[in-house]
């Protein structure tokens, strides 16, 4: 079954379900608890759909909850935490809701969640500076032979620290690992020639790819990126090392069959609409639609890698 | 020239005229930031005109920046950290009714840096953005230095040297706490999950002045503020004379650091203020109510908003958290930071441009035709005055993240500031420590994994070596004049 044939079908299952269960529902304002800033682009990424939510159903009025800080930690537990009546959902971001569990800090659980879909996602890249000699993967492990060459990743433990951990096992190589606080820091790093090379996310370089401000040496996911056709995969360039960054959206784990049902189909209307992948384009942000089922593959999936990489090198 | 007129068309002028009112309001009130104003506007512009949002937030940010100034020298309740420097000035002055003036001075030097900076932004945006490219890690952790050399400057006026020092120390160990960024380890969490990204210098801000100011005021057994000087003078005192010098020291300052990545305003003000002692005839004002300190200080941070937006707008990499806020407007409406925002979206982000020069002058205005009014607030009664500024204090710390846990910061760094400042310590020193230590840290230690191991990395660069010498400059002259009395007091009891 195809992607938009499930999504037809939530749908018609919502549609049916709307007969049925509880009329007091929603009976407030449902809070969408967003882990990170206002105005950053998670935060952006949940009022796209709240906009689109709020036409699509009568009766429903979502309220942003925005709990910042600690790598999202804060705000997964505020919705693990929150009661499951469907007034509360909430967005997760990868790695860090898997990275929370397996470095041990988390109080969650991925069963204590109710995955409703995967929205969007950032896909890794490497990026060089300008000059840098640096061209292709086979370049990279070449220069990392030495032990020199200095590559940033945002912090400890996050999907550029993942992707680098990754490579350096493929490639049976050592970076002098560059830990920043933020993309800002690393993109400062590669624009100023300041690092050797940068593994961080396409909307963060994508600019400065096109204009020649930067090097985007590699993609890290499976097929190449329709918004850069010209860079080829890590994988087809011959390291297997993928990594992105996702954002879903969650609810706390023990919801009504019904609610949750409804909640699915809001969620997959609003991602099939043709509104909310012009106002996502717009955005600078890439559309990875997937339902609950096969994004919770994914966690698991994602969590079992992560948890390789921490018994290697623990943080 | 249509840019122009974009800006002075009726819609335009009014989006500008209620972001910078907005802004003052917000920059002065403890708790509110324009990061946080800034960040919670940026969906709401969604559904504007791109140019209408963008002004409007960019009026934010220059008010608010102006709007910190105002309770720091009527209180001594800085609202920003930014202007801590101006508190230290400022409100001696409003103590012995020359608040009027303070004002005055603050709002000029604001404007004068603050309409510096954006013509500097107007005029070589792409080709300062190449330059502060060039500055590392290495050249930040040198920055945070220079921003803590503020300290001795804090020192030798207010307190001794050493519990200056002391001080300071105690602010970057406090910072210690929470992620180490360059392990991921977690230092002195004590399983809080709520200390992983460490103490939040915005609540210990508003525990350290506004609250203790509160208590303070609160403990005195009569209200003294010479009224009949008040009176006399609020509208008629003239700006000191040679102030200008002050002012374009500041502006200058101002628009280099913000322009370079951190939190530039804040050091921005120090470094400012840090220079303005080192040059002024009447050294020994300093700490007692010198306005060429408000006028550096001020023309100091203000000069950050032009600064901060060249490397935001040209590159993508924001100065100061308020530009990052800013930089999710621009993206929401598919302007993606870099060259594109000059030619394609050049009707947008001209216009925005031009339009931060008006906003500077309408918290010119509203600063000048307020001063003498505003100034009568240091009149109200504590009765009232404390009750309401602290229930800000309460509200602003917990508005900051949603979090009740930064209202139990700010009442620990009340309580805790309240001790220290007894025993003759600097608070102003203390928050120094707790905003530039992490700075300090970050590019100290990335500096070193550049430099693989080696210290030299620190003296290699042209710009390095400069900041060594303006370092050298800011620590050794007052370090001789402290050892020298110190000497000559040992010599005299002997």
């Amino acid at each position: 079954m195809s992607f938009i044939k499930k999504i037809a079908a939530t749908m018609m299952a919502a549609g049916l379900a709307t007969s049925v269960y509880a009329a007091d529902y929603p009976s407030k304002p449902i809070s969408v608890v967003v882990p990170s800033k206002a105005g950053g682009s998670t935060d952006r990424t949940a009022r796209l759909f709240i906009d689109l939510a709020e036409q699509n159903n009568a009766g429903f009025e979502f309220v942003v909850k925005n709990i910042p800080g600690s790598g999202g930690q804060k705000g997964f537990e505020a919705i693990a935490r929150a009661k499951a009546d469907g007034h509360t959902i909430g967005l997760n971001f990868t790695p860090q809701l898997v990275a929370h569990i397996v470095s041990g800090r988390a109080k969650y659980t991925l069963d204590d969640f109710h995955i409703m879909g995967n929205v969007a996602q950032d896909p890794g890249i490497i990026a060089v500076p300008k000059d840098s000699p640096i061209k292709t993967m086979a370049d990279l492990a070449e220069a990392a032979k030495s032990g020199e060459l200095t590559v940033a990743v945002n912090g400890i433990g996050s999907d550029d620290f993942l992707a680098a951990k990754s490579f350096e096992a493929v490639a049976g190589v050592e970076f002098n690992l560059l830990p920043t606080k933020g993309s800002t820091e690393q993109k400062a790093g590669v624009l100023g020639g300041h690092v050797d090379a940068s593994f961080m996310n396409l909307s963060q370089m994508i600019k400065q790819h096109s204009v020649g401000d930067a090097h985007i040496i590699a993609v890290l996911t499976a097929e190449r990126d329709e918004n850069l056709s010209d860079v080829a995969t890590a994988l087809e360039q011959g390291y297997d090392v993928q990594m992105s960054a996702t954002r879903g959206f969650v609810a706390p784990a023990g919801l009504d069959a019904e609610i949750a049902a409804k909640l699915d189909g809001i969620l997959a209307e609003v991602l099939a609409s043709e509104e909310f992948k012009a106002n996502a384009a717009q955005g600078n942000i890439f559309l990875l639609p997937q339902s609950g089922t096969d994004y919770r593959a994914y966690l698991e999936g994602l969590q079992a890698e992560t948890e390789k990489v921490f018994e290697a090198a623990p943080w | 020239m249509e840019h122009i007129q974009t800006v002075f068309s009726f819609s335009s002028l009014l989006t500008i005229i209620i972001g910078t009112i907005a802004g003052v309001a917000v920059g002065g009130m403890p708790g509110l930031t324009a990061t946080m104003a800034v960040g919670l506007l940026v969906p709401f512009t969604y559904t504007m005109d791109p140019t209408l949002g963008l002004m409007l937030l960019g009026g934010i940010y220059c008010g608010a920046m102006y709007g910190g100034s105002i309770p720091a020298i009527l209180l001594n309740t800085p609202g920003t950290p930014a202007a801590v420097a101006t508190a230290i000035e400022g409100y001696p002055m409003a103590k012995s009714g020359r608040g009027a003036l303070a004002l005055k001075v603050s709002v000029i030097a604001s404007f004068v840096g603050g309409t510096f900076s954006v013509l500097i932004l107007l005029l070589f945006a792409p080709v300062l953005a190449q330059q502060a490219l060039k500055f590392g890690p290495a050249e930040t952790f040198l920055l945070a230095i220079m921003g803590l050399a503020g300290i001795i400057s804090i020192a030798d006026e207010n307190s001794s040297l050493i519990k200056a020092i002391i001080a300071g120390l105690i602010g970057m160990i406090i910072a210690v706490i929470g992620t180490d960024d360059m392990s991921g380890s977690l230092r002195y969490t004590m399983g809080v999950i709520e200390l992983i990204d460490g103490v939040d210098f915005m609540p210990a801000l508003i525990g350290l002045f506004s609250m203790i100011q509160m208590l303070e005021l609160a403990g005195q057994k009569t209200h003294k503020i010479d009224t009949s000087v008040l009176n006399q003078t609020s509208k008629k005192e003239k700006l000191p004379k040679g102030i200008s010098k002050y002012i374009a020291l500041g502006s200058g300052t101002g628009t280099v650091i913000g322009v370079l990545p951190g939190e530039g305003a804040t050091i921005a003000a120090f470094i400012s203020y840090n220079f303005s002692k080192r040059i002024s005839k009447v050294k020994e004002l300093f700490g007692k109510g010198n306005p060429e300190g408000i006028a550096a200080a001020e023309s100091g941070n203000n000069g950050c908003v032009g600064g901060s937006l060249v490397p935001t707008i040209t590159l993508g990499i924001p100065g100061n958290s308020v530009a990052a806020a800013l930089m999710g407007a621009f993206i929401i409406h598919g302007m993606i930071p870099g060259p594109e925002l000059f030619n394609e979206y050049a009707d947008r982000t001209y216009p925005f441009i031009i339009s931060m020069f008006v906003a500077n002058g309408v918290f010119l205005i509203v600063g000048l035709t307020l001063a003498p009014y505003l100034a009568r607030v240091a009149l109200v009664p504590p009765a009232i005055m404390v009750p309401v500024v602290a229930t800000f204090a309460v509200l602003g710390s917990y508005a900051l993240n949603n979090a009740v846990f930064d209202v139990y910061v700010m009442i620990v760094f009340a309580l805790g500031g309240l001790i220290i400042k007894r025993i003759g310590f600097s608070l102003e020193a203390l928050i120094l420590g707790l905003i530039l230590g992490p700075i300090a840290e970050g590019g100290f230690s990335q500096g070193m994994i550049i430099g693989h191991g080696s210290p030299w990395i620190f003296f290699e660069s042209t710009i390095a070596k400069i900041m060594w010498v303006i370092i050298f400059i800011l620590l050794v002259p007052p370090l001789y004049s402290y050892l020298k009395t110190f000497v000559f007091n040992k010599e005299k009891n002997a």
